[in-house]
């Protein structure tokens, strides 16, 4: 036990005086039994409070009563008390001794260590820095004192034991976990090995999409992990960098070189529920242009997002990320976006709009897109910072989508996760009243006046209070 | 004192009276007298208890040594309340042939049940040919 410094557990009744310990809980006040205030004629071979740190609430309450009774009737007799411990003193007590006992703890103490508890003991974690915030909280309402709960602590010791968790035999049709002293059976994951049979390919492909995510997945749940709790460094900068690179080519390419395919494997990950979940979480963290790259994959082939959705209905969880990072759009991209929405696929009869027109998902972000190149041309005073052809393909654009929504019905129409308040104003401006009333009653905002300083605003350049108004407007959080 | 808050321990329990539910559903009575990290227990003057509908029967058995893994839960007895039963105390010939009676009619009640699903061309998997988990 050399790597175990300087343990020495003492008597199981802590002086007040005791200091804390490298082992076991952080105690300010190291005597738990002062929370129950025992009498100072309270016989000492009862060690009843020490132990009963993390008892059932109820369970507390039935044991502080009865030692409330105790108390009462300890006044009186106390051969009573005598009852509750032994009916008679007990000869084989002890069996067990002090340096046993100790021994058990120290052993079972040692498998909680590791390097990384916020990974390994993650609930504990959480469950104690709720207690914590609670116990500041009430601190700070000054309802009662603050009664420091123990913590669990163990020393930090580098875990020099590695093993191999999962063995594979060359031959064998599977993998054997191996369990040693360190850990236990390590459950095995999806990897596929083996002949690839021609029947199950469709079944193959489907564990290789699975198991892509998987990997991809554990190497986003280490960089979340790093920035979680970073120091600014610039190495960590580089290295996170690095990494983000690594996942982001294994989601654009996978094993494949040409484009196509690569984007193919982009929509297969995003076809599986977690695969959903992976591009939502990676989104956050990947630099501008990358991630404007997968908004623009997803825009471009949402028809196709939207049905393989169905089981799932998992795509709402993209949007809040996707939201963010089409604030970031520059206008061409933007475009780039939207006409990918207008052309007639091959082999479809329908163009994407209808399709993303009744899905919640597809049209809040045609929303979210509208509202960004609204606020894009709008806040541009000098109505040369975009090219006149942008223009001119942003007004048609927006033309042809405030016609194909008025030509829904409204029963047909999915409900938007959000309306952005610029929307209406930007109908106004490049629509007819009538077109302008349909989009009213399916969209239901309330009705905007048409008057001409609307219409006239098409060909003077916007005022700066106009343009504040519009940019408040159409703000998006 | 407890050394590990926010984990369970079988320290604090030694040298008491406990109730230990075993896998094979034997209910064992007696004093914990020593663990180990596996919580492996040692039983002293351990009896083992026999439930027959309102009825039970203790056998005495002496010092039992149980493998860790072979406990479903244990549990603490209150000396005052141990007496405090609903349950009536019978000799251990009764208990035992009680229960030979009870798992008569559980047989036959079982024999019963298959042939009407056999007559009805349905077959339910017996317990010891399903796999342990």
């Amino acid at each position: 036990m050399d790597y175990l410094s300087p343990i020495s557990f003492r008597s199981t009744y802590p002086s007040a005086s005791s200091p804390a310990r490298h082992f076991g809980p952080q105690l300010p006040s190291p005597d738990p039994s002062l929370f129950y205030s025992p009498p100072a004629s309270w016989p000492p071979r009862f060690s009843l409070p020490s132990h009963q740190t993390q008892l059932h609430p109820q369970h507390q309450r039935i044991l502080q009563k009865q030692r409330q009774e105790q108390q009462s009737s300890h006044k009186h007799q106390s051969p009573r008390v005598g009852k509750l411990w032994s009916q008679k003193p007990d000869p084989y007590a002890g069996l067990m001794n002090q340096r046993e006992k100790d021994w058990v703890i120290k052993v079972q103490m040692v498998q909680l260590q590791s390097e990384n508890p916020e990974l390994d003991d993650y609930y504990y974690q959480e469950y104690y820095q709720k207690l914590e915030r609670k116990q500041a909280d009430e601190e700070l309402f000054g309802r009662r004192g603050r009664l420091e709960s123990p913590k669990l602590v163990t020393p930090y010791i580098q875990k020099t034991e590695d093993y191999e968790s999962v063995v594979r035999i060359e031959g064998s049709l599977g993998q054997v976990a191996v369990s040693t002293c360190f850990g236990p059976r390590r459950a095995i994951d999806a990897v596929s090995h083996g002949s690839q049979e021609q029947d199950s390919a469709i079944y193959n492909q489907k564990l290789q999409v699975l198991y892509r995510i998987e990997k991809m997945f554990l190497q986003l749940l280490k960089l979340e992990e790093n920035q979680k709790g970073m120091l600014a460094k610039s190495y960590f900068y580089e290295l996170q960098r690095k990494q983000l690179e690594k996942i982001y080519q294994e989601l654009r390419t996978g094993d494949q070189d040409n484009s196509e395919e690569a984007a193919n494997g982009f929509l297969q990950v995003l076809s599986v529920r977690k695969g959903k979940v992976l591009v939502a979480r990676l989104l956050l963290l990947l630099p501008r242009d990358q991630a404007v790259h997968l908004v623009l994959s997803i825009t471009s082939h949402l028809p196709f997002l939207i049905r393989r959705d169905t089981a799932d209905q998992a795509l709402h969880m993209l949007f809040k990320p996707m939201g963010k990072c089409i604030n970031l759009l520059a206008f061409s991209e933007l475009l780039q976006g939207l006409q990918g929405l207008m052309v007639l696929q091959p082999g479809s009869q329908e163009r994407p709009i209808t399709v993303v027109l009744q899905n919640q998902f597809g049209i809040s972000l045609l929303y979210t897109l509208l509202s960004h190149g609204e606020q894009l041309v709008s806040l541009n005073c000098s109505l040369t910072q975009h090219s006149s052809s942008d223009l001119a393909a942003w007004t048609d654009m927006v033309v042809l989508i405030a016609w194909e929504i008025s030509h829904m019905s409204t029963a047909s129409l999915a409900e938007p996760l959000v309306v952005p308040s610029n929307l209406p104003s930007l109908f106004c401006r490049y629509v007819d009243k009538q077109i302008v009333q349909q989009l009213e009653a399916r969209m239901d905002y309330a009705p905007v006046a048409t008057d001409l300083t609307y219409l006239g605003k098409l060909s003077c350049p916007p005022t700066y209070q106009s343009v504040r108004a519009e940019v408040e407007e159409g703000k998006i959080h | 004192m407890n050394y590990m808050p926010g984990t369970a321990s079988l320290i604090e329990d030694i040298d008491k009276k406990h109730l230990v539910l075993l896998r094979d559903g034997r209910t064992l009575i007696g004093y914990l007298r020593s663990i180990d990290q596996f919580a492996n227990l040692v039983l002293h003057q351990t009896v083992e208890r026999i439930h027959v509908g309102k009825k039970y029967g203790d056998i005495p058995r002496g010092i039992f040594v149980v493998r860790g893994e072979n406990v479903v839960l244990l549990g603490e007895i209150d000396l005052e309340k141990e007496s405090d039963t609903p349950l009536q105390q019978v000799s251990i010939e009764e208990i035992l042939e009680e229960q030979r009676v009870e798992q008569q009619t559980k047989q036959e009640a079982e024999k019963l049940k298959v042939q009407a699903l056999k007559e009805r061309g349905l077959s339910v998997p017996r317990v010891d040919t399903l796999d342990e988990y």
